[in-house]
């Protein structure tokens, strides 16, 4: 590794040196995914602009929407009160993300620049419908997370750009979200697959209004199940309806065989983890009645 | 290269070091500084033997550059026991035998304490979560659980009755 360091100290020293230095240069968050793929010598960068310094891209503000600065910690997010309730998949995501030492420094805007199929609390963004923002030389841009992410380890970004919040809607009644992670043992694991489902009841609590479901590590990026979802939207969520719908959504990913798991284990594990998501979620609803 | 002048508060003591930008704090912590308790072995984050204490929070120092360091407030190993007396959390180590070779045992403590900090009263499971960062190939790790939750009931036990 060789690089000059700098260390700027807000949003627009950081937007400034993001252009001066284009794709030689590349922002360090937590580190946890940079630094080792620096020293794999599968990145290269000649500037590392550390983001340490940086203030206010850390706050966890929520009013009608949620707005989540991309310096917010995994830690943090399973510390926030707000999350304790219908967002608890953000925290279900966040806390299986490494062990303390990488939670405790590694970022969610991390987590999404680094565009890692198998990422954790990517699923759950998606679930959520959350966009990012960016900001860059030439202005800022708000794009959907879904848009933003290209292919494993690439994203819509442009070179020197700054990803500064991800935003989502609170949830109406009647919803919940919950995320399952299969690994072969159950910390310190990259995902062999991860679910994360949002559902919202219809007034009356007998059929789906909405669902959302999200797929990590079986396609190139993390993916929506949107067969899946529309197979749910305005069905009463019958045992049968949930495990339709786990077929559908192991029929509509693309995994790959590796070595952590085949692609045919892949599907087997969505298609049970989809129908166990959203039964928990019904489970969720009806305890917060 | 560019050289990097780092005023680095490690332990209490501030300690003035030039260094390159692509070092670590454990390569500067080992390496320029003597300070070999901070244990090095899979520089990926994985093992946890490199953990050290930045603004109270254990980190891994592997995948830390030094420079980040700058004016942040570092504790390793070195810096836990007051005038050679054991905090509770080292002695409690001692006496349950959770230490064979050693060599997570660093990383380990510093790991427990951080937690230990942050939840006064925690569970069996809570500290096997805490320490899944720490890979300690010699104890098993009972007796390394068995330690923290003593140490955590003296600790409780010290509070109230002070
Ligand atoms: C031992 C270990 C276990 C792990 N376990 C998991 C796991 O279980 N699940 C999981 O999802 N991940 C896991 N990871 C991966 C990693 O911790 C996460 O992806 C983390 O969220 C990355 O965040 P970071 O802040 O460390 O990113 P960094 O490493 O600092 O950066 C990652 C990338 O994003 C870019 N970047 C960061 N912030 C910004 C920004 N604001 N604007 C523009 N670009 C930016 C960087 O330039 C870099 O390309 C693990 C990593 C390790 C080392
Ligand atoms: S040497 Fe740092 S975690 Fe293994
Ligand atoms: S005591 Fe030997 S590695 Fe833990």
């Amino acid at each position: 590794m060789s690089f000059e360091y700098h260390e700027p100290t807000s949003i627009a020293d950081a937007v400034a040196l993001g252009a001066r230095f284009g794709e030689a240069g590349r922002f360090l968050a937590g580190g946890t995914d940079l630094i080792i793929q620096m020293r794999r010598g599968r990145v290269a960068p000649r500037h590392v602009l550390s983001l340490h310094r940086v203030t206010g891209l850390d706050r966890i503000e929520v009013d009608g929407a949620v707005r989540l600065g991309a310096l917010v910690t995994h830690r943090a997010i399973e510390q926030c009160p707000h999350f304790q309730g219908p967002l608890g998949a953000l925290v279900e995501g966040a806390e299986v993300i490494g062990g303390h030492q990488i939670r405790n420094v590694a970022t969610v805007g991390g987590n999404i620049v680094n565009a890692s199929p198998a990422a954790d609390v990517v699923p759950v963004l998606l679930a959520l419908n959350a966009t990012v923002t960016c900001l860059g030389p030439d202005g800022e841009r708000t794009l959907p997370l879904g848009g933003f992410l290209s292919g494993p380890g690439q994203t819509a970004r442009r070179p020197g750009e700054l990803l500064t919040s991800i935003r989502f809607d609170r949830l109406p009644p009647r919803s919940a979200t919950a995320f399952l992670k299969a690994g072969r043992r159950k910390a310190m694991e990259i995902a062999v697959v991860c679910v994360a489902v949002r559902l919202t009841l219809d007034a009356a609590r007998e059929r789906c209004q909405e669902a959302r479901i999200a797929l990590g590590a079986v396609a190139p990026t993390t993916m929506r199940a949107g067969a899946a979802e529309r197979a749910l939207e305005g069905q009463p969520l019958t045992d049968e309806i949930l495990r339709r719908a786990g077929r559908l959504a192991a029929g509509e990913c693309a995994p790959i065989d590796d070595v952590r798991a085949s692609a045919r284990y892949r599907r087997l594990l969505v298609e049970t983890l989809v129908p166990r998501a959203l039964r928990r979620c019904l489970d969720r609803i009806g305890r917060a009645a | 290269m560019s050289r990097l002048a780092l005023s680095l508060r490690i332990n209490g003591v501030t300690h003035d070091v030039l260094t390159e930008p692509h070092r670590t704090l454990l390569d500067v912590l080992r390496d320029d500084l003597g300070l070999t308790g901070t244990k090095e072995n899979c520089l990926e984050a994985e093992c946890g033997v490199c953990t050290i204490l930045l603004d109270g929070r254990a980190v891994n120092s592997c995948i830390l550059l030094a420079a980040q360091c700058q004016g942040r407030e570092i504790v390793t190993i070195e810096g836990l026991a007051r005038a050679g007396v054991f905090v509770p959390l080292q002695q409690a180590f001692v006496d349950h035998g959770a230490v064979q070779c050693g060599y997570c045992i660093p990383g380990m403590i510093l790991a427990a304490q951080a937690y230990l900090d942050e939840c006064p009263e925690p569970t069996d499971d809570g500290i096997r979560e805490a320490l899944a960062g720490n890979l300690c190939r010699c104890t098993g790790y009972q007796k390394i659980t068995d330690a923290v939750t003593a140490a955590a009931r003296g600790l409780a036990r010290a509070r109230t009755t002070q």
